[in-house]
């Protein structure tokens, strides 16, 4: 009996031969508990030098990308344009249950990665393709980087602000959207093994996992012929504008829920909690008070001089209070307000630290706090069990205890640039 | 039913798992959604006394609002079934352990508060279901100081450190222009109800999932902690732009009718790809220019190209680009249809309308949206009468009582 139970998927065996479009796929599946190999070429996987690097100095064990999507993986090397490799690859998905990975779909075949083939040499493996657009179709062997992906998944189209650039957040959602969909299709697939023995294959796409994230703008179009676009500081709902979102606060930003006019559903407490300030200019006459009744249920907030009033009075109001403050006694009238954390907030928030979020996870250099559970199971409790591999790090594990290679067999595969 | 209909229901993936999904808005209806397109029973628990919030959001069929009538609402939940149960009628919280009694997963989304009060978290729920499997998706979990915080995920993508990120350079952080984090956390929610039934499966045993939409929204912001934890660093907003390629971002296009503000993102990786951009804007001295020149280059020259050509120009020479695809782009977008990813299902209120079915194909077990989302309270009489074993006069007493409202 070890302390901590193991998690849910730890009989189960994964090789992750993915880059950045699906490395967090792996990351995942390791978290629950399976054995993820991370295959790379000698020399190291590509993905190693993105930044950032810790001390920003450009190394393939040092990148805290690396460190972020490979956390709880194993790393074995393999040059898979080989002959030999590709047979020691073979012999790996012999004893693997899960197969992810991320070739581009011209070069899968060459590489005997096509979906007839693996089903056909392993027929009980979950063989998961992550690619751009999908394996197959008119745009399958097109290439997209993260902003292409939210480009033509649709997101951009709703990040923004009108007359100006479309944006996306400066970290990558269509990858994370790519890696965790494909970990959804890949399970189902997993569940569905589990009853007949049989594996398959899960096709994944960045594009559409990304079209999924559209929020109501598909039925928009579809029910009304109009598209959602980019609102700026607010949201467009059934293609109606709302209310402005984020507010300055003495202290950094905080984030408003103004669904059904500019105060919502809760617009007289609104006033009240303003005026027990002594910040609600005139808002609490009768004249005021009319107007909030008249317009509580709507969904529209008031346009005009009274939206730009009241904005105004709300502005005014936040910039005077700490975002703490304001948050806590927002939601003390069921007004659903939230802070807009910085990375910084986030490592301090007593929140986090209550539920012991944090991990501390040991590398050689020093001890690194990391994101902990994504989940909390109660049974089988998902770990960050251990840092990103070295480059080859676990060849002894994989070529000797899982291949069965002598010592002096490993030696000359290495010598000889296969491993 | 056709035999070759019985023979898929029997087929498909989830085929007699039963789910009780008390979760409302985005994030477990979209866990519960998964279930459901691959052959589970989900039966939503809604009331028409405190709608699902959904229910009552536009867009609404025939400009028409109406619980029956949204689009938003619908698109969540195709595939599922769906009861009325008012949970403050005193005889509420009886019926609906008994629908649990006959489930083997329950979904939930509400602050705690809402559970506790109504006697139904994990453990007593346990009591009618040993080997019960629950989830419950706060926005900040079931324990901590933030737990009783309500909110939705416009919110929630601040709290998460999304929108910090998600912002013009140096200007205000006004996040995604979606509710965004309820697309994203549902994937990490159901993934871990996936591995709970999974260990079900070899084991007979059932657990409970406190599932913090914070803490895994966090996992989708890259490097952003472990700059600031190993460098101290708070990571910027840049735009649409990249921190390590300066020629990434977003330009505007010709306009296509009346419609000018076509937009059309290219990114540029590596020398290859810069080579082959300047080749297909036929000007080989971009290969030495500045980023700021380039980007200024690039702007008057999208202005006068029509984007879809220019994405193809692009990516026939190895450049990944492409088009700002608005909601009317995907309709028509000839990859989306290849895949069939959008599904057109008819609903008895709202017509022919169209649905999103599940990012990726399974091969052997594809997704099936088997039909459009449910209207309040349409399986009250299968639930109640064929599963939960009601009796027509046990039915009739509680619908006159309001328990079904």
């Amino acid at each position: 009996m070890t302390n901590s139970p193991a998690g849910p998927l730890a009989p189960f065996r994964v090789i992750d031969l993915t880059n950045e479009l699906g490395q967090l796929a792996g990351r995942m599946l390791g978290d629950l508990g399976a054995e993820v190999i991370k295959v790379e070429p000698p020399g190291g996987d590509e993905s190693r030098f993105i930044g950032p690097f810790r001390g920003d100095v450009v190394d393939p064990e040092q990148s805290l990308h690396w460190w972020t999507f490979n956390t709880n993986k194993l790393s074995a090397t393999l040059d898979l344009t080989t002959l030999q490799g590709q047979e020691l690859f073979t012999q790996l998905l012999d004893r693997a249950d899960f197969l992810i990975e991320t070739c581009p779909p011209d070069t899968a075949a060459a590489l005997g990665l096509g979906r007839e083939t693996v089903r056909s040499t392993h027929p009980a493996l979950v063989h998961t393709s992550i690619t751009p657009f999908g394996r197959e179709g008119p745009y399958a062997n097109w290439k997209a980087t993260d902003l292409v992906g939210a480009a033509m998944g649709g997101l951009s189209s709703l990040c923004g602000a009108p007359g100006r650039p479309p944006i996306r957040p400066t970290a990558s959602q269509g990858y994370a959207q790519a890696s965790a969909q494909a970990v959804v299709g890949t399970l189902i697939a997993h569940y569905q093994r589990t009853k007949t023995g049989r594996g398959q294959h899960v096709d994944q796409s960045m594009q559409e996992a990304v079209t999924f994230t559209h929020d109501n703008a598909m039925p928009t179009w579809d029910i009304r012929g109009i598209n959602n676009g980019r609102p700026g500081n607010g949201r467009e709902i059934g293609g109606y504008k709302s209310g402005q979102y984020v507010f300055e606060a003495a202290d950094g930003y905080v984030a408003c829920l103004s669904y059904g006019g500019l105060f919502g559903l809760t617009a007289r407490q609104t006033i009240e909690w303003l005026d027990h300030h002594g910040m609600a200019g005139d808002l609490a006459s009768d004249e005021w008070l009319a107007k909030l009744d008249a317009t509580q249920g709507l969904l529209l907030p008031p346009s005009g001089d009274d939206g730009e009033y009241l904005l105004e009075i709300l502005r005014a109001f936040c910039r005077q209070l700490s975002r703490a403050q304001l948050v806590s006694e927002a939601q003390q009238i069921r007004n659903g307000w939230g802070i807009v954390n910085t990375p910084r907030d986030l490592l301090e928030n007593e929140h986090l630290a209550a539920r012991d979020y944090w991990v501390e996870i040991e590398h050689e250099e020093a001890h690194v706090t990391y994101p902990g559970p994504w989940a909390k199971l109660s049974k089988t409790p998902i770990a960050i069990r251990h840092r990103a591999p070295h480059i080859g790090e676990h060849n002894g594990y994989v070529y000797g205890n899982l291949l069965g290679l002598s010592d002096e067999e490993i030696a000359l595969l290495s010598t000889d640039g296969i491993i | 039913m056709t035999t070759q209909e019985s023979d898929r229901m029997t087929d498909q993936v989830f085929a007699g798992i039963r789910v009780a999904d008390f979760a409302w808005v985005g994030v477990g209806p979209l866990v519960s959604k998964y279930l459901a397109d691959h052959g589970a029973e989900v039966i939503r628990i809604e009331s028409s006394v405190r709608p699902e919030p959904l229910r009552r959001a536009p867009p609404f069929a025939h400009d028409t609002p109406g619980l029956d009538n949204s689009g938003y609402y619908a698109d969540f939940n195709s595939s599922k079934q769906c009861v009325s149960l008012n949970l403050q009628h005193p005889d509420g919280v009886k019926i609906a352990k008994r629908i649990v009694e006959h489930c083997d997963i329950v979904t939930e989304s509400f602050t705690p508060k809402a559970m506790r009060a109504w006697g139904m978290t994990y453990e007593d729920l346990c009591e009618v279901r040993p080997d019960l499997i629950m989830i419950s998706m706060p926005m900040y979990g079931l324990t901590g100081p933030w737990s009783m915080w309500q909110g939705y995920g416009h919110v929630l993508q601040a709290a998460a450190g999304i929108s910090h990120l998600t912002a013009y350079p140096g200007e205000e952080p006004i996040g995604t222009g979606v509710a965004y984090t309820d697309f994203l956390v549902p994937h990490f929610a159901a993934v871990a109800l996936l591995a709970a039934l999974d260990y079900r499966q070899r084991t007979g045993e059932g657990q409970n999932i406190d599932f913090g939409q914070m803490e895994a929204a966090i996992h989708a912001t890259e490097t952003m902690i472990l700059d600031y934890t190993v460098n101290g660093r708070e990571q910027q907003a840049l735009g649409a732009g990249h921190p390590e390629h300066p020629i990434y971002g977003t330009w505007q296009c010709a306009a296509r009718g009346d419609d000018d503000d076509r937009w059309i993102a290219i990114t540029i990786t590596n020398d290859t790809e810069l080579a082959a951009l300047a080749e297909v804007a036929g000007q080989a001295s971009w290969t030495t220019l500045t980023p700021e020149s380039l980007h200024s280059e690039i702007a008057a020259w999208t202005r006068t190209q029509q984007a879809e050509a220019l994405m193809q120009r692009l990516q026939a020479v190895g450049v990944p680009a492409g088009v700002v695809q608005t909601p009317e782009d995907l309709r028509n977008d000839p990859q989306l249809a290849y895949r069939g990813h959008f599904w057109m299902l008819d609903h008895p209120t709202m017509g022919h309308r169209a649905y999103d079915g599940p990012s990726f194909r399974l091969s052997e077990t594809p997704a099936e949206l088997t039909k459009s989302a449910p209207l309040l309270g349409e399986d009250n009489e299968y639930v109640y009468k064929d599963i939960v074993g009601m009796s027509d006069e046990e039915y009739v007493e509680h619908l006159v009582s309001g328990a079904f409202d």
